[in-house]
């Protein structure tokens, strides 16, 4: 085919693209949702700093994510990588996942990591082509695909509303309160201020049974170990068979040849003429 | 507008997430070494991670599906462990018989 009528095709494909995403319906509607709701209800309740914090660690985890697919240096992709790992502990942190922050960083920055340098340390080979798809149309294309799938996606978690659980952590008291917004006798009593409780209602509702009030422990070693080794002890059991197959199988595969292996060609090996 | 970036929803995590997952899927897309390619992977397991605590995070309310997320995310952790050992082992085979860890050139098993 003609290469003109290829790169004209390319373009139209692109327009249709553009037109698509500005003219989203269901973008509109999540606007519109998102002026109309109710924030009071479903927001964490967080500080000014707090929401300072979110967009720091998030705009770390993108900017280092982006820093690994972009970089032709390995290690610099591995390090930008390691900064990525630490900016998710830290969303684990704000999201009451204080163990699992732990297991990150020990886990994918101390563990993985290693391994990854190790591996570009053994290889030690600079990238010739880092981009597979070659011309500016083809770059374009898959980006502007990429930030419509992205634009979709995002227009529908916007939309995800934290109906069943509002989560009051006062440090007075040292508990967590759980209330039950599908509770309709909680509703009726506490229902207009609800985002403002202060210790006496705290306690009243408490005593009174119609909310979960327990120790100030979402998120630690016993809550998860718990859940772990009750719930989930198949699993769990059947993780740990996979990691020792998964041992074996990378010795296995790794160790070097008794005898010499004979250098494999890039070509298809040509049939022996008979 | 201003609420939005005032006040954190679990939005704003799935939000995160899906876009951490995007720019592993460009990783995979685009990049043609085999190395890069394993992290991007990685990048994407982080991301389901993000939604899931997230999600368990919103549902703290629910005794019975308060620590479901966070387990399930660490069984995904372990996985993810044991899928870059082996992969890794293999990528080292591969370059040590052929001299590159090039995905667009290892087409052996093609047609």
């Amino acid at each position: 085919m003609n290469t003109s009528i290829l790169r004209g095709l390319v373009a139209m494909a692109v327009a249709v693209l553009l037109v698509a995403i500005f003219t989203e319906p269901s973008l509109a509607l999540a606007a519109e949702q998102t002026v109309g709701r109710d924030v009071t209800t479903y927001t964490f309740h967080n500080s000014k700093g707090v929401a300072f914090l979110f967009w720091f660690l998030a705009a770390a985890t993108i900017g280092g994510a982006i820093f690994v697919i972009t970089r032709r240096n390995m290690v610099t992709a591995v390090m930008g990588m390691v900064g990525t790992f630490f900016a998710i502990a830290g969303l684990f942190l704000m999201l009451y996942a204080s163990f699992l922050a732990v297991i990150q960083v020990l886990v994918y920055a101390g563990a993985i990591m290693v391994l990854f340098v190790f591996v570009i340390m053994i290889l030690n080979r600079p990238e010739s082509e880092p981009w597979a798809i070659h011309g500016l149309l083809g770059k374009g294309l898959a980006a502007i695909g990429l930030l419509y799938l992205f634009k979709r996606l995002a227009s529908l978690l916007w939309q995800v509303k934290d109906t069943h659980a509002l989560v009051l952590a006062k440090d007075q008291l040292g508990v967590e309160v759980i209330l039950n917004h599908a509770d309709p006798e909680l509703m009726s009593r506490f229902g207009g201020n609800i985002r403002n409780l202060d210790v006496g209602s705290i306690k009243e509702i408490c005593e009174s049974g119609l909310a979960i009030c327990r120790d100030y422990d979402f998120g630690s070693v016993q809550g998860v170990g718990y859940t772990l080794f009750s719930d989930y002890l198949l699993p769990f059991e059947a993780v740990s068979i996979v990691l020792l197959v998964a041992v074996v199988g990378a010795i296995a595969i790794a160790r070097p040849a008794p005898e010499a292996v004979a250098e494999v060609s890039d070509e298809t090996p040509t049939p022996e003429p008979s | 507008m201003t609420s939005a970036f005032y006040e954190l929803t679990v939005s704003h995590f799935l939000i995160l997430s899906a876009a951490l997952f995007m720019i592993g899927v460009a990783g995979v897309l685009l990049r043609r070494n085999a190395l890069i390619v394993m992290m991007s992977i990685e990048l994407m397991l982080n991301a389901a991670n993000i939604s899931v605590v997230a999600f368990s995070r919103a549902y703290a309310g629910q005794p019975e599906a308060a620590f479901q997320g966070q387990a399930f995310a660490l069984i995904v952790i372990a996985i993810a462990a044991a899928e870059a050992a082996v992969g890794l082992a293999i990528v080292v085979t591969v370059f040590r018989s052929r001299r590159h860890s090039d995905i667009d050139r290892l087409t052996l098993l093609k047609n």
